[in-house]
């Protein structure tokens, strides 16, 4: 999960990985998907009872609010593989 | 398995202190202040690594190695808050993160672009973007999320 200077700078890395062409995402989208309400209480004494199980609901409902719905991002089985 | 409270109060103090220092603090520095002898306080690590598994301890040691958002082990993803650069970003997604660890305050992350090597640079503040350079800076999944692509999330 990385950063590049642009989506060209990206393909030339010499591990970038053909199915990868899914895997980008826009600088204010991706910041806006590590800033769901969990995020915010990353300090709090109760973050990892209270809320960082609500992480991986936030995550899914940001990512389908961005059009995130294949498996490369949701972590879903693929359905070739089903 | 230990009190949830137990694993909280690890967790926090993990936390606090990689943002306090920009080091994870050993589990036998943490023992005493949480009450524990330091061999429970070991076992209490574990148990806080396994509740939050987007972090892990360098195999086969008791050594943390990431704690998102923030890693214990250098990468290139140096992140400056106050004009002093001690912390590195788990990785360049996470790096968007740190910025809910300082709030009120502006947290500059630097990466050399893994293709050229020449600068990125991301200034956040309370989860708004004030800079960036170039203005074409794109985030990129390699593999995808989930246990179905097999390979490490942090790549």
């Amino acid at each position: 999960m990385n950063l590049f200077r642009s989506e060209e700078h990206a393909r030339r890395w010499p591990a970038f990985l053909p199915r990868s062409e899914e895997g980008f995402i826009a600088l204010p989208d991706l910041v806006g998907f590590f800033a769901t309400e969990s995020r915010h209480h990353m300090l709090e004494p109760d973050y990892l009872s209270a809320w960082y199980p609500r992480r991986a609901a936030e995550r899914r409902a940001y990512l389908e609010r961005i059009g995130k719905t294949a498996p490369f991002w949701l972590g879903t089985p693929d359905e070739a593989r089903r | 398995m230990t009190d949830p409270q137990l694993r909280d109060a690890m967790f926090h103090r993990i936390m606090r202190g990689l943002v306090d220092t920009g080091r994870a603090p050993h589990y036998a520095e943490l023992a005493r202040p949480l009450g524990l002898s330091v061999e429970n306080a070991r076992l209490l690590l574990h148990e806080v690594m396994q509740a939050y598994p987007i972090g892990w301890l360098h195999p086969e040691t008791d050594y943390i190695a990431s704690f998102p958002p923030l890693n214990n082990l250098p990468t290139q993803y140096r992140v400056t808050v106050g004009g002093r650069q001690i912390w590195f970003a788990q990785c360049g997604f996470e790096a968007t993160s740190v910025t809910w660890l300082f709030p009120s305050q502006t947290v500059r992350i630097d990466a050399p672009c893994l293709d050229c090597g020449d600068p990125v640079t991301l200034e956040m503040r309370d989860g708004s973007i004030t800079r960036v350079e170039p203005a074409g800076v794109i985030g990129h999944l390699n593999f995808g999320f989930g246990p179905s692509r097999g390979r490490p999330a942090f790549l």
